[in-house]
């Protein structure tokens, strides 16, 4: 009887099951429920079946011949890294929206269903989990916004002062007029002629003064992914590089009264020697 | 004429209580005026202002570019004599005027004017009564809808003959620009008007607004508010979008001035509506109804509330600096005289943006108080969900300019209101994990508002992805000003807004009416307008896609099937929204009839009986629970042990 005291047969008992096992752990264990792994999967085919939109999305942006140039491109890129990046959140509340239908537990009838569902007040993991993730999405896309940003003011405007002076070098500078409802492009290099088609010469940049006699308009050139507002009373600067030939389109993209829908016209993108040439034929409308 | 003297005694549910001696009869003007004498007031006093001011006016007068003035003038005076003669007519100041001569409202007038023994009567007079004001704000809202929709019906007739030109560009233009104002006031209201007054002082246990009679004023100076807007179109229309920039809007003819006013006074109607609603909330929750007790759906109003008091009074004030440009010929926006386009520009979308979170939030708040009760589970972590309405009305100030991207207004400024735009993705982000959340495990009872709810969602995540584009700079430098921008907002405004309306229509019907709302044709309503509301307005993302500008009447043939098909879509809306309509009416008519609680929701609205009697409660409920008590102990921890013990057994105790 002693020696029962002395050595208490009292076999080790596990750690009682109640003891919530660490957070890694709890993750895995929940991928390993049935649902989990629908819903995730759910996620993944949905996911797969959205991804076309990545390209038709640009596939509709192209169907005139964009991009024509650098900053064309660049937003088309933003837009694309923009859906690949939204898909998997996408995919993964139409997901869940589905499966909540089809695969948990479903009634109808008149009567509210007689037994209620688990009462999930919240759970921590998920919610740092969704908010990390969302939070770090965001970022990447104000941070890739940003960059993005800088670089086409970059190539639109933004070198007109530090690398260059106007009006001397190879620059281009167009004056852009909008009134009820036309478009006038004014050549002042080229003794201020002027155009109501916009000729544009590859390669080159061109910046443009863009001002209103009237109603506020906004210069919209479609395929070279430039849109500046034209305002009366002050004038606004944006530029552009073609890097592309073709015929191309400016729209009015601010609504400017009766005609509004019939205020557009063409970009004509010509190579040097036409542009010059066609400077040259033109010069009879010179107006100085 | 004797003075009674007796004792007045009133009963208050059944208990007679006496009552102080009260100057003044228990009669009075206001027991003959309602909305009939509202409507002859109206049209006699603006009558008289507009044949007043015609006689006045010299036929000589004239602008400074020689546009005669007389007719502005004219209008101008009809418009103003429009509101206030509807205002007395229906009885608006009886009660001001009533203290101010000193015989000041006594109880029974109170009463009366609480729609006490008036039966049907009661809509259409001054009433008080904070249920009878959100029956009201439903009919008016409905009407409104309906013509707006109208408009729409008539917008896509109109792109989808590509071939031929039905309207001309002016009448065009202004349907654009009435639809677009009249829709977005409609959606204003939509949810908060309806539900936030009858709904919310019954859901925090109150007998009725803090302010019964403002609540009366908010809701007719609304009523006023519509027939000025729907008078511009018959002279010359609103023909500058609804954002109706400047200096256009100054070139417009004298229906602008309709515009204007109504800005006017609904921005009035919004601030004590907002006010009201706030001070009901603040000081009128039951007792033991803290704010962790206090539903979803109350703050959603409340926010909503909040960001309309702060966000009316820029648009009110632009309007104001417009209407006197263009009557006294001042030069607030005038370029030529030193004005400036971006000044209203700023004003205008200091208001604009956060208005799309006034409608958007209270329909996401309906999303999310009524499927705990669909699912019989809590709402999944209520207090991110605070926060998520929290975070979306801090940031809804500092936004406005992402609507001035391209405007040149000031490109350095694009940086940080880019940084604020996509900001706000994380709180509302929060709104749908807990929608989600909440779906998760749950059993659905898939009833009408609950599928209404999972529109919403669907419609939700289609906006705020393709709103990531357009907060972005240079992706908006494509899509700004394109149809683009027309479908994303449509998929907000509509997808998310209207269609929480429509489920909180369908989730309240039976309190309101006492009847339920019919199952089988709502649905086929609502699947209807679904099914049309992704065609149209998917095929309208493709035609921005393709470079199509927004507010055209023409344009080129590439853009021809996109709008055949959007055209198409437009119409299944329309048939599916009569539908509904047409449940609507006929449930109220002849449907079944509810009892006090149809959903089993644990929510203190439903817990009083059905029809709601006069001042709600017959004693006032004292809340002792979290809202959406719902559920089972949770078979999670359960589960997750047994596995764990099971794992535990196989791999070994480590």
């Amino acid at each position: 009887m002693s020696t029962d005291t002395l050595n208490p047969q009292t076999p080790e008992e596990p750690e009682a099951p109640t003891n919530r096992p660490p957070s890694m752990r709890r993750v895995t264990l929940w991928l390993r429920r049935p649902y989990a792994r629908r819903v995730l999967i759910l996620t993944v085919v949905i996911g797969f079946l959205l991804l076309p939109l990545c390209w038709l999305i640009l596939a509709g942006m192209n169907q005139t011949g964009a991009p024509a140039s650098e900053i064309m491109k660049d937003i088309e890129q933003t837009v694309f890294v923009f859906t690949l990046v939204s898909i998997p959140i996408t995919a993964f509340v139409f997901a869940v929206l589905l499966y909540s239908l089809l695969g948990w537990r479903r009634v109808t009838g008149d009567e509210p269903p007689m037994q209620d569902s688990p009462a999930i007040r919240t759970n921590t993991i998920g919610v740092i989990l969704w908010t990390a993730t969302s939070s770090i999405l965001a970022m990447f896309l104000v941070v890739w916004g940003l960059i993005e940003l800088a670089q086409i003011t970059a190539n639109s405007y933004g070198s007109i002062s530090a690398n260059e002076q106007p009006g001397q070098s190879k620059s281009e500078i167009i004056n852009v007029t909008g009134q009820q409802w036309v478009w006038t492009f004014e050549y002042p290099q080229h003794d201020g002629l002027t155009s109501d088609v916009l000729y544009l010469p590859l390669d080159r940049p061109v910046y443009f003064n863009v001002t209103s006699k009237d109603v506020i308009h906004s210069f919209w050139a479609v395929e070279l992914g430039v849109k500046i507002d034209a305002n009366p009373g002050a004038i606004t600067q944006t530029g552009v590089t073609a890097n592309k030939l073709g015929t191309f389109n400016v729209r009015c993209a601010e609504l400017c009264g009766m005609y509004h829908a019939y205020m557009q016209t063409e970009i004509r993108v010509l190579e040097q020697d036409a542009f010059d040439s066609w400077v040259r034929e033109s010069g009879g409308k010179k107006t100085s | 004429m004797s003075v009674d003297t007796t004792v007045e005694t009133s009963s208050v549910f059944g208990v007679h209580v006496p009552q102080p001696r009260q100057h003044g009869a228990a009669g009075g003007v206001m027991r003959r005026l309602n909305f009939g004498t509202g409507l002859i007031g109206g049209v006699a006093l603006a009558t008289i202002a507009g044949w007043g001011t015609a006689i006045l006016t010299p036929s000589s007068a004239s602008n400074a570019t020689f546009a005669p003035m007389e007719p502005t003038y004219v209008y101008l005076a009809v418009l103003l004599g429009w509101v206030i003669g509807f205002m007395l007519g229906i009885g608006a100041f009886v009660g001001p005027l009533r203290w101010v001569v000193g015989s000041d409202i006594t109880h029974a007038d109170a009463e009366y004017m609480g729609g006490k023994d008036l039966g049907k009567k009661r809509y259409w007079k001054y009433t008080t009564d904070h249920k009878v004001v959100g029956i009201q704000y439903l009919i008016v809202t409905m009407l409104l809808l309906g013509f707006a929709g109208l408009l729409a019906m008539l917008i896509r007739t109109e792109l989808g003959m590509t071939w031929t030109e039905l309207f001309s560009p002016s009448f065009y233009n202004s349907m654009i620009g009435t639809h677009g104002i009249a829709m977005i006031l409609a959606m204003i209201v939509a949810v908060t008007g309806p539900l936030g007054n009858f709904i919310v002082p019954m859901m925090i246990g109150a007998r009725d607004m803090a302010y019964p009679r403002l609540n009366a004023l908010s809701l007719w100076l609304f009523v006023a508010a519509v027939p000025m807007l729907i008078s511009s179109m018959f002279m010359g229309g609103i023909q500058d979008g609804w954002s109706v920039y400047q200096p256009l809007a100054s070139q417009a003819p004298v229906g602008m001035l309709g515009y204007q006013l109504t800005i006017i006074v609904f921005a009035i109607s919004t601030a004590i509506a907002s006010v009201n609603l706030m001070t009901t909330i603040l000081t009128m929750r039951a007792k033991g109804m803290t704010w962790s007790r206090t539903p979803i759906f109350v703050y959603g109003i409340f926010a909503s509330s909040l960001m309309g008091l702060y966000a009316f009074p820029f648009f009110q004030y632009a309007q104001i600096l417009g209407l006197s440009d263009r009557v006294f010929g001042t030069s607030f926006f005038n370029p030529l005289n030193g004005g400036s386009v971006w000044l209203y520009e700023n004003l205008f979308w200091l208001l604009g943006h956060p208005e799309v979170y006034v409608i958007i939030i209270p329909s996401a708040a309906i999303a999310l108080e009524l499927m705990p009760v669909f699912l019989r589970k809590p709402l999944f972590s209520f207090n991110f969900a605070v926060a998520g309405i929290v975070g979306v009305v801090a940031l809804s100030g500092f936004v406005w300019a992402h609507h001035m991207y391209m405007t040149g207004w000031a490109p350095a400024a694009n940086y940080p209101f880019m940084l604020s735009t996509e900001m706000i993705s994380i709180p509302v982000g929060f709104l749908v994990l807990v929608a989600i959340g909440t779906l998760w495990r749950g059993t659905t009872w898939t009833r009408l508002p609950l599928m209404a709810v999972y529109a919403v969602i669907f419609n939700k995540m289609i906006g705020g992805v393709t709103g990531i584009y357009l907060s972005d700079v240079p992706a908006d430098q494509y899509f700004h000003g394109s149809m683009f921008v027309v479908a994303h907002f449509h998929f907000m405004l509509m997808g998310a807004g209207l269609f929480g309306g429509m489920a909180g229509i369908a989730f309240f019907f039976p309190k309101m009416t006492g009847r339920i709302l019919d199952e089988r044709i709502g649905s086929i309503g609502l699947w209807t307008s679904f099914i049309g509301f992704q065609v149209t307005f998917i095929s309208m993302f493709v035609a921005g896609l393709q470079g199509q500008p927004r507010r055209v009447l023409d344009f080129d043939s590439q853009f021809n099937i996109s709008n055949w098909i959007s055209t198409i879509g437009a119409y299944v809306i329309g048939i599916g929204m009569l539908i509904f309509l047409a449940a609507i009416i006929t449930s109220w008519r002849s449907g079944d009839v509810a009892s006090s609680n149809p959903w089993g929701s644990k929510s203190l609205e439903w817990q009083t009986a059905t029809p709601v009697p006069l001042e709600n409660f017959p004693v006032l409920p004292v809340v002792t629970e979290r809202p959406y008590n719902y559920g089972v102990p949770d078979p999670y921890e359960a589960e997750l042990d047994a596995i764990d013990a099971d794992l535990a057994e196989k791999v070994g105790n480590k």
